[in-house]
């Protein structure tokens, strides 16, 4: 009998792809401690660090903070809502044009830009989650994959308002007088710091546990009146405003958007950077997951074709620890503090 | 053998009454006129050997499946229509034969999801430490703490549910379902996959739990638990309710001993 469950649990470990990397509900007390006390750190190192180094290195980091934002919305998809999405270079590119297009054309500021791309963020989850709230697994795979192929095909044919190939400038200072870098700097690691924390919190609310319960048995969530589709429109919603986010703060860091910034390729480098971070949604979770897909390419430039290559590697790497069982995973990044 | 009679439900204010259910899947019926009358204050069994239509009778009254023909209502309100979360807003509760606790929350937080429907805090609330949802999470966190100390589990609220044994998480399980006070707990083999001491606490724990307000129905296959429990059985075969009465008469019934120890007297 007693084997026979332990069998039983196994093989719906092994069968069941959102239980595939799974930690324990809590962390143990000290270890959620040491984890508080390691983001303070890492804030404080990245509060201070424009007075000590180079321009390029903060351009790096704003990328990273930018890319992290869209990461978490990828691995607040995974994680609350059991679903991947590997067209999520969609929403990021809504919020990043939406910032581009209302300076060039109407010459507002991210001030309104900002809000105006997390709204749109926000729409465009609905739009997407309402049809398809009956799909899961790789059916809703395919279904995001279509809105991140479609994605380059729509900038270049609106050329008239996303500047087509060539894509557009953003220039418009969010506080005149501070220095461009600093301001790309901080708006981006404030925006990411801010997030974490919101969503630090979210993991306690009605809402969150609510998915969490939604997640691991939609059965037993309606019996308690969480209908799935409610689980779906609103982790979606919330997922899409989150890369809409990173998007708009993307197209803030870099000063530039182009189609060539929002491939297919992006989608599925965002879902790397979820894996790598153990689908967590804590800052430094964020950080490794958007620091590997920013700087990889960047420092691996001239490895051109091998960074897909190390990517598998490093998801083969990840999947493999975080499956293997040992007390090793209980050191690496992945639940939400 | 008056228990044997299956008399016609007869209205009482707040009762889950069913009135001549039928089931069919693809031309095979599994429940044939089934009439129930669940009243507030009793544990009810369901019993009958295997494919009796046990589940199937509960399926209906939790809305997984639609009758072909035939009407449940819960006192006054006709349930026909009505999904399985609507039903749970009406105060019905079901747990299931699985466990279904979440693993990436702790037990305390499981028990905290049945007040989903009652909290009203919104989404500010979610990502933001606003007074009013904070006052409504610690309210939560307080019931739900309430619910695992009456049945005897306060101790392992803090832990996740892959991490206790089946005998408490089943005990999570109850405690979810009753935190918002429901009208009616549905339980679902509740005694599926405990050992002995497990079920004695579980059957003790839900004698504990009841109280005059409430509607507790049981379909379960382990006889001991279903006769210390239960004030009244329905037993079932074929999709029929072949007899309905007191554990002590259900057990005397010729016709309950005959389905359960076969035909080998005659």
């Amino acid at each position: 009998m007693d084997s026979s469950r332990k069998q039983q649990v196994a093989v719906s470990e092994l069968v069941h792809p959102k239980g595939a990397i799974r930690s324990p509900a809590r962390p143990l007390p000290e270890l959620r401690n040491l984890r508080t006390w390691a983001s303070l750190l890492v804030v404080a190192v990245l509060a201070v660090l424009p007075a000590l180094s180079g321009s390029f290195l903060l351009y790096s980091l704003s990328l990273c903070f930018a890319n992290a934002l869209a990461v978490l919305s990828v691995s607040v998809l995974v994680r609350y809502g059991g679903e991947v999405s590997i067209g999520h270079s969609f929403f990021v590119a809504l919020g990043a044009y939406s910032v581009a297009i209302l300076e060039k054309h109407f010459g507002l500021g991210l001030w309104i830009s900002l809000p105006a791309a997390l709204a749109l963020g926000f729409v465009a989850g609905l739009l997407f989650a309402i049809p398809s709230r009956r799909m899961s697994g790789i059916y809703l795979a395919v279904a995001s994959m279509a809105l991140a192929l479609c994605l380059p095909e729509l900038l270049i044919h609106m050329e008239r308002w996303t500047g087509g190939f060539e894509g557009l400038y953003i220039s418009r200072d969010l506080v005149p007088g501070v220095s461009k870098a600093g301001q790309r700097y901080y708006l981006a690691l404030a925006a990411l710091v801010l997030v974490c924390l919101a969503l630090a919190h979210f993991r306690g609310s009605r809402q969150g546990m609510a998915l969490l319960l939604a997640r691991a048995h939609p059965r037993a969530a309606e019996a308690f009146g969480i209908t799935r589709s409610w689980a779906r429109i609103s982790i979606f919603a919330l997922s899409a405003t989150l890369a809409s986010l990173s998007g708009a703060v993307l197209a803030f860091a870099s000063s530039t958007v182009s189609p060539n910034s929002f491939t297919l390729w992006s989608g599925i480098f965002y879902l790397v950077g979820s894996v790598i971070g153990l689908q967590g949604t804590s800052l430094i979770a964020a950080l490794i997951g958007g620091g590997v897909i920013t700087l990889i390419p960047q420092y691996l430039a001239s490895a051109g074709d091998y960074v897909p290559i190390l990517y598998g590697a490093a998801l083969l790497i990840v999947t493999l620890v975080a499956n293997s069982g040992s007390g090793l995973r209980r050191f690496l990044p992945g639940k939400a503090a | 053998m008056q228990s044997a009679n299956l008399a016609p439900p007869s209205p009482q204010p707040g009762a889950l009454i069913a009135h001549g259910l039928n089931l069919s899947f693809g031309g095979i019926e599994v429940l044939k006129g089934v009439d129930l009358d669940l009243r507030p204050g009793l544990v009810t069994g369901l019993i009958g050997p295997n494919g009796a239509g046990k589940t199937s009778l509960f399926n209906c009254l939790t809305g997984l499946y639609r009758p072909t023909a035939g009407r449940i209502a819960l006192g006054d309100t006709g349930l026909d229509a009505l999904s399985p979360a609507r039903r749970a807003g009406l105060g019905m509760v079901r747990s299931f034969q699985h466990m279904a606790l979440s693993p990436d929350l702790t037990l305390l937080e499981n028990v905290m999801t049945g007040l989903t429907l009652s909290r009203r805090s919104g989404w500010a609330s979610a990502f933001l430490p606003l007074p009013g949802g904070r006052a409504e999470t610690q309210d939560a966190q307080r019931r739900a703490m309430a619910a695992l100390d009456e049945l005897g589990i306060a101790a392992a609220a803090h832990l996740a549910p892959p991490e206790l044994p089946p005998g408490t998480q089943r005990l999570g399980e109850i405690a979810r379902a009753l935190v918002a006070h429901p009208r009616v707990l549905l339980l679902d083999e509740p005694a599926a996959g405990l050992n002995a001491v497990e079920t004695r606490d579980l059957t003790r724990a839900l004698r504990r739990v009841m109280h005059p307000g409430l509607i507790m129905v049981v379909v379960e296959h382990d006889m001991d638990l279903i006769m210390q429990l239960c004030d009244r059985i329905y037993v079932l075969n074929f999709g029929k309710v072949i007899a309905c009465g007191s554990p002590a008469a259900v057990q005397a019934d010729p016709e309950v001993l005959r389905v359960y120890l076969g035909a080998d007297d005659e």
